[in-house]
């Protein structure tokens, strides 16, 4: 670890550059299908993404569609004039020789969004975002002098999202790359399952003693936050290491060994990229129209910030909000049971429903079980109505998202509504009380600690069905006791 | 611009991954800068208040739905033309230690 007073000294600089998987059924260019997960090697392929000669691409109108709804999740509109760019370099998993990109006309021009730092909000400039075809993977056989190449991800449209050096610590980092995250999903963008590589962020980390900015490093491929946050902790302690020494950082780019926990150099920048963009000749460009735009932004769905709008209205703190998000579709839920039944009921569920979030903090898949609304807000009516313990309906709950179902026939078959009857309750009290005259003399004397004597007694008696609030009342007011106290 | 120096042959050439002959070379930095010059007449045009040329078809929004179409060939015709092939894989020279 360093000095925490020497790393004080430095400014840390951080802008993050975005790989997003666009959600299409097929490629970006080639009209094959896009989901390479299980596919066998160079099943997914045309002639297209061989890069044969004469193969014409043709661009995707769903990923165009999807381009347009992520400049409004990334706080801006798209850009009415575009247009595809060829980006050259020599590569064996890019068989074309190029890849087609957005170069200096990108679809998303600037745009902003809010990011969460330890509950506090702060925002983060995006520069631009661009389509681009995704390059083909490579495997390297151990022990051997080759390498091998399946070119089913060959093709595969991205949105590149560049933010503005507007990052200063890794939390913001990583609060960046799981809002980024967020927006994607929310906004029906992309699948955005960091497992399957579906976002991959590349990190770039200056530090600096003074205004003008350090040399800067570019740490690539990262598929966690979490490698997010260690990357960046990492490069500064490297970075101000190195220029303590009184040497002087590389612009290069690194990669992040997940084991070790730590980066390592890749390739050295000095023999600057030369990738000669060009206009692409088989693309013609887009120049969006406003009935096309307006109808998109007319069919987005609630994004992040929405939810966070809406859900100011139940008292929940950031962290509970943060975690409701977390699974969208349980967003979804409680902002529909906001709107038909109210804050109270909205509270209550959110809760249960949290049960079944998953803590860890790499959402990769989230599929909590979710239940009819109107069974979950009847089943909130039932404990707000106190015939319902809280445990008894997490006890339903569980029933009802395994097997579905009616709550209350749910409740009765499990024998746990509460007998809020308050004749039969007063009865069992009454037989408690004689029961146990002793505890009955200790209340009476104020010694409330043994009430919950008597409380559990009556519960015991019903087999668990009393009310334990009214129970406590009916003591109380047997033993002539005033009803607070 | 002008006169290309053999620098930027070499450069080129790496660029485009082709293996000059020194013969080539000397040949080349002639050749292209003759090129160049050629091209270069086109600097005298007064392009100010014009925008770019991207394309020259006048097309926009040439798209596609997003559906798989069969090409109407095997996929695995598209090996046939790869020098090596493993494993339905295309085998290449290695590109990392």
């Amino acid at each position: 670890m360093i000095d925490p007073k020497l790393k004080a000294q430095y400014t840390t600089t951080i802008g993050i550059e975005c790989h997003v998987q666009l959600k299409t059924n097929t490629k970006l260019f080639s009209a094959v299908g896009n989901d390479a997960r299980e596919a066998p090697a160079n099943s997914l392929v045309s002639h297209i993404d061989f890069g044969l000669p004469g193969a014409l691409p043709v661009l995707n109108k769903e990923a165009l569609t999807l381009a347009v709804k992520a400049a409004f999740a990334l706080g801006t509109e798209p850009e009415r004039f575009s247009k595809f760019d060829r980006k050259h370099y020599f590569y064996p998993d890019l068989p074309k020789g190029y890849q087609i990109t957005q170069f200096d006309e990108p679809i998303i021009g600037k745009g902003a969004i809010t990011i969460q730092v330890d509950g506090q909000p702060k925002l983060i400039g995006i520069t631009r975002a661009h389509m681009e075809e995704d390059a083909g993977k490579s495997t390297h056989p151990a022990g051997t002098d080759y390498s091998l190449v399946d070119l089913n991800r060959a093709g595969t449209p991205l949105l590149e999202i560049v933010s503005e050096p507007d990052m200063h610590t890794s939390a913001e980092a990583k609060a960046y790359a799981y809002e980024l995250y967020l927006r994607m999903r929310y906004a029906e963008v992309s699948e955005a399952n960091l497992y399957y590589g579906n976002m991959r962020f590349d990190v770039n980390v200056s530090v600096s003693k003074t205004d003008q900015l350090g040399t800067r490093s570019e740490t690539k491929n990262l598929n966690s936050f979490r490698s997010v946050e260690k990357a960046v902790d990492y490069e500064v302690e490297r970075q101000i290491n190195v220029l303590e020494r009184g040497e002087s950082v590389v612009q290069e780019t690194r990669g992040w060994n997940d084991d070790k926990q730590a980066t390592f150099s890749q390739r050295s920048k000095e023999n600057a990229d030369d990738y000669r963009y060009m206009p692409d000749p088989d693309i013609p460009p887009v120049e969006l129209d406003e009935a096309f735009i307006a109808a998109i932004k007319a069919d987005m769905p609630l994004l992040p910030d929405d939810y966070r709008s809406k859900f100011a209205a139940i008292d929940f703190d950031g962290k509970v909000v943060a975690d409701i998000l977390a699974v969208p579709e349980s967003a979804k839920l409680v902002a529909q049971i906001l709107d038909t039944a109210g804050p109270e009921h909205a509270r209550r569920i959110a809760f249960w429903l949290m049960l079944n979030t998953p803590t860890d903090e790499e959402p990769t898949v989230t599929a909590a079980p979710i239940a009819p609304a109107e069974q979950l807000i009847k089943l909130s009516q039932l404990v707000a109505d106190n015939k319902l313990s809280s445990t008894a309906a997490k006890e339903v709950l569980a029933v009802l998202q395994q097997q579905g179902g009616d709550v209350e026939a749910i409740a009765t078959s499990k024998n746990l509504m509460q007998e809020s009857d308050e004749n039969a309750i007063a009865a069992i009290v009454t037989e408690v009380l004689a029961a146990n005259p002793k505890a009955a003399e200790d209340v009476k004397n104020g010694e409330m600690k043994a009430i919950g004597f008597l409380v559990g007694q009556v519960m015991k008696q019903s087999q668990g069905k009393a009310n334990p609030a009214l129970a406590q009342q009916l003591i109380k007011r047997q033993l002539a006791l005033p009803k607070e106290g | 611009m002008g006169k290309l120096s053999r620098d930027d042959v070499l450069k080129l050439a790496n660029l485009a991954r082709l293996e000059l002959s020194e013969d080539e070379i000397t040949e080349y930095v002639t050749e292209l800068s003759e090129i160049l010059q050629y091209v270069e007449m086109l600097q005298s045009v007064d392009v100010s208040g014009l925008a770019p040329t991207n394309q020259v078809t006048g097309l926009t929004n040439v798209t596609r739905d997003d559906e798989i179409v069969d090409y109407g060939y095997q996929v695995a015709d598209l090996l046939t033309n790869v020098p090596a092939v493993e494993a339905g894989q295309l085998k290449v020279k290695r590109m990392i230690g």
